[in-house]
């Protein structure tokens, strides 16, 4: 059985904006910076370092490279990098601390999606052979996906925009949120498609931000904050590529990640999902077994700020500041990767 | 480590300039069913996968690990992508391990690639630009202070040139078979990145490498042996910055200290029976002999000129015939590991070294600034 | 019998040219860095803990993981000592604008303590091209010079100023004097 003694013990996050001035790694150094200072953990006694970018989203191959600068890599580090969000990173880093000879890891992610456009990029993400030649773009990927969930009876339109209703008016309580606001489900219902069913609010906007986490392991956790935030399961998952060979108004591998993880429905007093389009969240919460009555997204959840390879562990970084700050026990978080819920992980956290 | 890590499956491709026999599934099928088949073991079987590879825009598809889920027997399980530069194949299959070590799951499949021919190497190495230098010229300054500093004759990078091309003559995988290669071949190759001739560098390949990873009573119960992973350790630097020695790479050296403290290795040069190491340039074997204390300083050439690092010699050094021969960038790293499970396993074929019960691999990347190593033994 | 041919080998391939752009405004501190350059000038930043001088200033110092900015903006020099080189043999790939072979150097400028990579060294046959050499940058005329080249990522550096370094005739530096700057 994985170790369930193994914490979050401090986090820092940008605030998520439409284009950053700084670079990549300049948004990483005071953001890890500010992490191991909320984890009263100087950067010479990190064990391992694990960092979560795309060199597609920074522009180059080798990009993640340069993220190395903002790690703090001199004298030589035990670093590894993923090819993925963050939250995988963190997953990477929980794993190597489970053998003991460390206690202390560093994760972050990061990514400036300003730069390009992302319709394009992550069109080269799709089966070379099969989709992408056809010119499907993720946008209406998604689009496709909340038609299916419109036929399939399980959502309306108007859920879709309540999703993105509770999104802007929980945003007004995250400085670190973009899009913010108190649209009504009118004024939402009354906005053109831009790929139907979608409308612009249903998507999520452009992002650049970076974010960091610091793990600790047992009796070392409690020594480094009153409030260690821990991690009782941890688990991700992933599905057929082919949008065809899967049921899209459905998230199987969320329900089996979450179970894992140790999940199975029933109630917890925050969830944080990575819900990129508004249908993504309602697919999410029945696949989970949320009762309705859970408070999800209190961030305002991805349809606020995405920051691509950043927004999953930013999700983590929300659900824990919950347990730190005391107003909650119990948290879930998730993160995807691929399009339109591919792939899925899910992290339990606890507070003592 | 609450648990131990065996490898008890190896499945290597065909390296060549262009698999254009398969496509990008096909090609880590062939690797990853021969891992299989080796294992003894299926698709359903395993737990978890972790795959590796180098920069994407070698192939052009973004997280190609995504639309290879299915090929990869990965539905309903785990995925992790790893890159880490030229060493990835090496931390992918350190990542894998972690998964057995840390009890997580029973099986794990890792496997690293690279189909390079579907892009362009020298494309992606130049950032899209003008004037790209490769890899190879990105290194030949340091192999030049190397030599300078060593005081090493000439002729010792056309030596391992050799040395590693006759050795691919005996692994069936490799890429290049130049059976006629000679020194005097090496030395009147063209110079591509002074002060390295062309038959000095390591080849454009397409490729895969599969391995089959499980935990202690899967090891025991393998019918074939399995290959007992000792030690592994990863170690990042900053690849510029004022004072850094390129030729001596401190990440290196305290990588390979790490691993040789879990391994109990207290002398590298006797204790180790077999190496095989990142040389994708020749003048590297030299230089990690040294950047790894298995050889002192300025005593790495020496070892070489001896023939110590011959097939017949005294430290075997990639008898595979190493990244010189076989190079799909994102699998030459696992390959090392690969290849040094096969020597402790008694599965290296033609390319065997008699005897061999421990056996390290190194992989490294970027600005040599990346480093993943390993200790195999054939007793847990 | 319908007439049925295997698939020939350039029936299964399929060529995909992938074109993405990607548009990124100089920070603030490249955009001072770029600034100088087309004005002549060479202009680094001063780590204020360890006191290195990095060019370009990158708007922190990578080894102690500290912000740096205008305050510590300081001028070097545009000559220095070639720590390493290469000749490069260009190989045709996309994008490729390379014809002939070209030296691959780095220079430690005067008053840096991070070496600027890719130089080309011009004046002297390649086989004279060695470590040590003290050299001075060759300026391209004001109205040729251009900071279109530098992104956020490290690309560009001094080249939309500087073409090449050519020797200045003086004495070798010691190896003492840049063996700590081979890169």
């Amino acid at each position: 059985m994985p170790a369930t003694d193994i914490a979050i013990v401090g986090f820092a996050q940008t605030p998520s904006e439409r284009e950053a001035s700084a670079s990549e790694v300049q948004l990483l150094v005071p953001t890890i910076a500010a992490a191991l200072t909320a984890a009263n953990l100087p950067r010479s006694e990190i064990g391992f370092t694990c960092a979560g970018s795309c060199d597609y989203l920074t522009g180059g191959p080798f990009a993640f490279v340069q993220n190395l600068e903002a790690a703090g890599a001199w004298p030589p580090i035990s670093e590894s990098h993923v090819e993925m969000d963050g939250a995988f990173a963190l997953y990477e880093a929980w794993v190597r601390l489970q053998h003991g000879d460390i206690d202390t890891a560093l994760v972050f992610g990061s990514g400036k999606s300003s730069p390009s456009n992302p319709a394009e990029v992550w069109a080269q993400q799709l089966d070379p052979y099969y989709l992408a030649p056809l010119g499907l773009d993720p946008v209406s990927l998604a689009g496709l996906q909340a038609r299916a969930l419109l036929d399939s009876g399980k959502a309306t339109e108007r859920d879709f925009a309540e999703v993105v209703a509770n999104s802007r008016r929980a945003a007004l309580d995250n400085p670190n949120a973009q899009l913010r606001g108190t649209p009504s489900i009118e004024e939402l219902l009354a906005e053109p498609y831009v790929r139907n069913p979608l409308r612009r609010h249903d998507l999520p906007p452009i992002s650049d931000g970076a974010s960091a986490v610091v793990l600790a392991r047992g009796d070392r956790a409690r020594e480094l904050t009153e409030r260690p935030v821990w991690i009782r399961g941890f688990d991700h998952r992933i599905e057929a590529h082919q949008p065809g060979h899967r049921d899209i108004t459905e998230s199987t591998s969320t329900t089996l990640a979450a179970r894992k993880a140790g999940y199975d429905g029933g109630p917890i007093d925050v969830v944080e999902l990575s819900a990129t389009f508004s249908p993504q969240e309602l697919i999410l919460r029945n696949a989970l077994g949320l009762p309705k009555s859970t408070n999800v997204n209190p961030s305002g959840g991805a349809l606020a700020a995405n920051p691509i390879m950043s927004v999953g562990l930013v999700r983590i970084i929300e659900a824990a500041s919950r347990i730190s700050a005391g107003t909650a026990n119990r948290a879930l978080a998730h993160a995807t990767g691929g399009q339109i819920l591919q792939q899925n992980l899910v992290i339990l956290l606890e507070g003592e | 480590m609450a648990e131990r890590c065996a490898v008890v499956g190896v499945g290597q491709t065909k390296y060549s300039k262009r698999r254009d026999d398969l496509s990008i599934p096909g090609l880590l099928r062939e690797a990853i069913d021969r891992a299989l088949v080796d294992a003894e073991l299926e698709l359903s079987d395993i737990d978890a996968v972790v795959i590796g590879k180098a920069p994407d825009a070698f192939e052009g598809v973004v997280q190609p690990e995504i639309f290879l889920a299915d090929a990869l027997g990965a539905t309903n399980k785990p995925l992790l992508r790893v890159h880490t530069a030229g060493s990835v194949g090496g931390s992918t299959f350190i990542v894998g391990a972690h998964l057995i070590e840390s009890g997580i799951h029973e099986r794990v499949l890792s496997v690293s690639w690279e189909k390079q021919s579907e892009g362009n190497a020298q494309w992606g190495l130049a950032g899209g630009r003008g004037r790209g230098i490769g890899a190879g010229g990105a290194f030949a300054p340091w192999i030049r202070a190397y030599i300078e500093r060593s005081g090493a004759p000439e002729y010792i990078g056309w030596q391992v040139a050799v040395k590693d091309r006759l050795n691919a003559l005996k692994n069936p995988y490799a890429h290049l078979h130049l059976p006629d290669i000679t020194i005097e071949k090496v030395k009147e190759s063209p110079v591509l990145w002074d002060p390295l001739h062309f038959l000095e560098s390591c080849p454009s390949s397409d490729g895969a490498c599969a391995v089959v990873l499980t935990n202690e009573a899967g090891g025991r119960a393998a019918s074939k042996p399995a290959a007992w992973v000792a030690a592994t350790a990863v170690r990042s630097e900053l690849g510029q910055f004022p004072g850094r020695d390129t030729v001596r790479v401190r990440a290196g050296v305290e990588c390979a200290h790490d691993v040789y403290r879990q391994a109990g290795i207290t002398d590298p040069r006797r204790d180790i029976d077999v190496a095989e190491l990142y040389v994708p340039f020749s003048w590297y074997e030299p230089m990690w002999l040294e950047g790894h204390d298995i050889a002192g300083p300025g005593e790495g050439w020496k070892m070489v000129d001896a023939g110590d690092t011959e097939m017949t010699g005294s430290f075997p050094v990639n008898p595979s015939g190493g990244v010189l021969s076989s190079n799909a960038i994102g699998a030459s790293g696992m390959i090392r590991f690969a290849e040094a499970a096969l020597q402790v396993r008694g599965l290296a074929g033609e390319h065997q070294i008699d005897g061999a019960r421990t056996a390290l691999a190194q992989a490294y990347g970027g600005a040599a600034q990346y480093f993943a190593m390993g200790v195999f033994r054939s007793e847990p | 019998m319908p007439d049925i041919k295997p698939l020939a080998k350039e029936d299964l391939v399929m060529e995909h040219l992938v074109s993405l752009t990607y548009s990124e405004h100089l920070t603030p501190n490249l955009n001072r860095f770029a600034d100088a350059l087309l004005d002549g000038r060479l202009v680094g930043h001063k780590c204020p803990s360890c006191g290195r001088v990095y060019l370009p200033g990158k708007g922190y110092c990578p080894i102690c993981v500290i912000p740096t900015g205008e305050a510590d903006e300081v001028e070097v020099q545009d000559r220095g000592i070639v720590t390493g080189f290469t000749i490069v043999t260009p190989v045709a790939y996309y994008g490729q604008t390379a014809t002939e072979p070209f030296v691959f150097a780095s220079v430690l400028l005067d008053g840096a303590d991070g070496t600027i990579g890719g130089q080309d060294i011009v004046g002297v046959p390649h086989d004279q091209v060695h470590s040590g050499m003290r050299v001075r940058a060759v300026w391209l005329p004001k109205e040729e010079r251009t900071a279109d080249d530098i992104t956020n990522r490290g690309w560009g550096g001094v080249s939309g100023g500087i073409s090449a370094f050519e020797a200045t005739g003086e004495p070798d530096a010691s190896f003492d004097d840049f063996k700590e700057h081979i890169f």
